[in-house]
């Protein structure tokens, strides 16, 4: 029978169920626990704006810096298996590609984060807001909705695709460091990953300032002196949202080949 | 079945652990890779099985080059390594979440080796004692049926009675087209099993026979002292002496041990 050496959707399929098996607890627990916090969490934040001031846009707030510090926190935790030799050998051991693996650390840290998170968030707020109405009636916005705030626009933005585009490639680079972060890092990888990108950050821009002084580029014109192709602020967007995409391309890649040379 | 040609690897900021090392192993045996500490015996299972990556040389397993971990030959190889590490599940969870990658994974022979080994389908691994769980991971590798079976000191942790039952079930378990390779220090628990013996030293492999060819050519035998005619090598042992000497028509069994010692003190047979 020939194998197919590249991809094999059973077999990712295998991999999800076997991780099924081995996580089904642990799955149990988190979730419960996510909920119970959330719940927790929203009921304190409604008490702290004596529930008469909770607006749809504070379940938002609530929503946006949950997703974005559990996200980090959850794709840091990706590919477990590297965290020691014994499970780098039986997972590098396991017959199945490294497409098929690489696939599956993706879709179960990053995709299903992306697409289940705001779905929990959205049942628990609900029921979290109608239970509290139910006992304190002055929690009026109690019903929450994704859709209502952004649908209260004053008027429709220039460049509204590249502005989604670019946002929604910044949310990525969020998901994709921690998660290339841990391909490269055996012990630690979330601190090692926030440590080596706040050096890059910080190597950039202690780079920019020197060269700006050095050269005097302080006196140079931004709005006379366009820099290559960025004229104006349009621009300026684009080139972030190509530039985020890039780099995110490039850690994924990265992640990708430090599965595929592995040792053990 | 395995063909190392020329290999060099070594470990970084390290003297190089082989240099030019070739091998070749066919199916149907069951060969004993033995050497010092430090000798490199796991470090060449782990080449073979693509855990570590060669400097030069080739590496053909199951005519796959290792490094590549392609599915075909992951399907057919099963590395047994010394430590090693369980999920927190029951035997039972843990089969149905491995065994289906393997395609020719035998349930019936997995129950059968668990009943021998005393172990409980039920037991959560993690619980089990360390003999327990390297009995389990024994049987877990002979029931996946791989062509190409790596144990690497597969009875450290083992007590006695299950020694021989493990040399009992690997003989038992085994067909013509499977091949083991044992890493092993502990020479006497792999005897009357093994029929082909590899000793690495300084990189390089010193000695590649199988027991049939070392019986036709040395025997083992016991004696009051060592001076005895055309002596290869001997050893004190209590109450006299062991002595390898050239062979004669009586066939005995190898002692491995006496063997290992007198090659790696330079002596040479055949």
């Amino acid at each position: 029978m020939e194998t197919n050496n590249i991809f094999s959707f059973r077999r990712l399929v295998l991999l999800c169920k076997q991780s099924l098996i081995l996580n089904r607890k642990m799955i149990v627990i988190a979730l419960t626990g996510f909920v119970g916090v959330l719940m927790i969490a929203m009921f304190f934040f409604q008490a702290m704006s004596e529930f008469k001031n909770w607006q749809n846009r504070d379940s938002e707030v609530v929503f946006v810096s949950l997703f974005i510090t559990l996200g980090i926190l959850y794709s840091g935790l990706s590919f477990p298996a590297f965290r020691s030799k014994e499970k780098t050998m039986a997972y590098l051991m396991l017959p199945a590609t490294s497409s098929e693996k690489f696939v599956f650390e993706i879709l179960t840290r990053i995709i299903v984060f992306i697409l289940l998170i705001p779905f929990i968030f959205w049942v628990v707020a609900n029921i979290e807001g109608a239970l509290v109405h139910n006992f304190v009636p002055e929690l009026i916005n109690y019903k929450f909705s994704f859709v209502e705030t952004h649908t209260i626009k004053s008027a429709p933005l220039e460049n509204e695709a590249w502005i989604t585009f670019a946002i929604a490639q910044g949310i990525l680079f969020v998901f994709i460091a921690p998660f290339t972060g841990a391909s490269h890092f055996s012990k630690s990888p979330l601190l090692k990953t926030l440590f080596t990108l706040t050096m890059i950050v910080a190597g950039y821009f202690i780079f920019i300032y020197l060269t700006f002084k050095g050269l005097s580029l302080n006196e140079f014109d931004a709005d006379k002196n366009h820099i290559l192709f960025i004229t104006n602020k349009n621009n300026a967007l684009i080139a972030f949202a190509i530039a985020a995409t890039i780099l995110n391309l490039c850690l994924i890649t990265i992640s990708f080949f430090r599965l595929k040379e592995k040792e053990a | 079945m395995i063909q190392i040609k020329d290999l060099n690897f070594g470990y970084p900021r390290q003297e190089p652990l082989f240099n030019g090392l070739s091998v070749q192993l066919e199916a149907g045996s069951i060969t004993g890779l033995l050497g010092k500490n430090g000798a490199g015996k796991t470090s060449l299972l782990k080449l073979l099985t693509g855990l570590l990556h060669p400097q030069s040389g080739e590496v053909s397993v199951l005519d796959h080059n290792p490094r590549k971990r392609e599915v075909a030959m992951l399907n057919d190889v099963f590395f047994v390594p010394e430590e090693f590490y369980f999920p927190a599940i029951s035997i039972s969870d843990y089969v149905k979440a491995y065994a289906p990658f393997y395609p020719r994974f035998d349930n019936e022979m997995m129950g059968r080796i668990l009943v021998e080994f005393e172990l409980d389908g039920k037991s959560n691994l993690q619980k089990l004692s360390h003999g327990q769980k390297k009995k389990f991971l024994i049987a877990f590798a002979l029931a996946t049926r791989c062509r190409l079976l790596v144990l690497d000191e597969p009875t450290n942790g083992l007590d006695i009675p299950s020694k021989s039952l493990f040399r009992k079930i690997l003989a038992g378990s085994l067909d013509e087209n499977q091949l083991v390779v044992i890493s092993t220090h502990q020479v006497k628990d792999v005897e009357n099993l093994i029929d082909k013996i590899i000793i690495l030293d300084n990189g390089k492999v010193i000695f590649q026979k199988t027991i049939e060819e070392i019986s036709q050519k040395v025997s083992f035998i016991s004696g009051n002292s060592p001076e005895v005619s055309g002596l290869i090598y001997s050893e004190a042992i209590p109450g006299g002496y062991r002595l390898m000497v050239p062979g004669g028509e009586e066939e005995t069994s190898v002692d491995i041990e006496l063997l290992f010692n007198a090659i790696t003190n330079g002596k040479k047979i055949g």
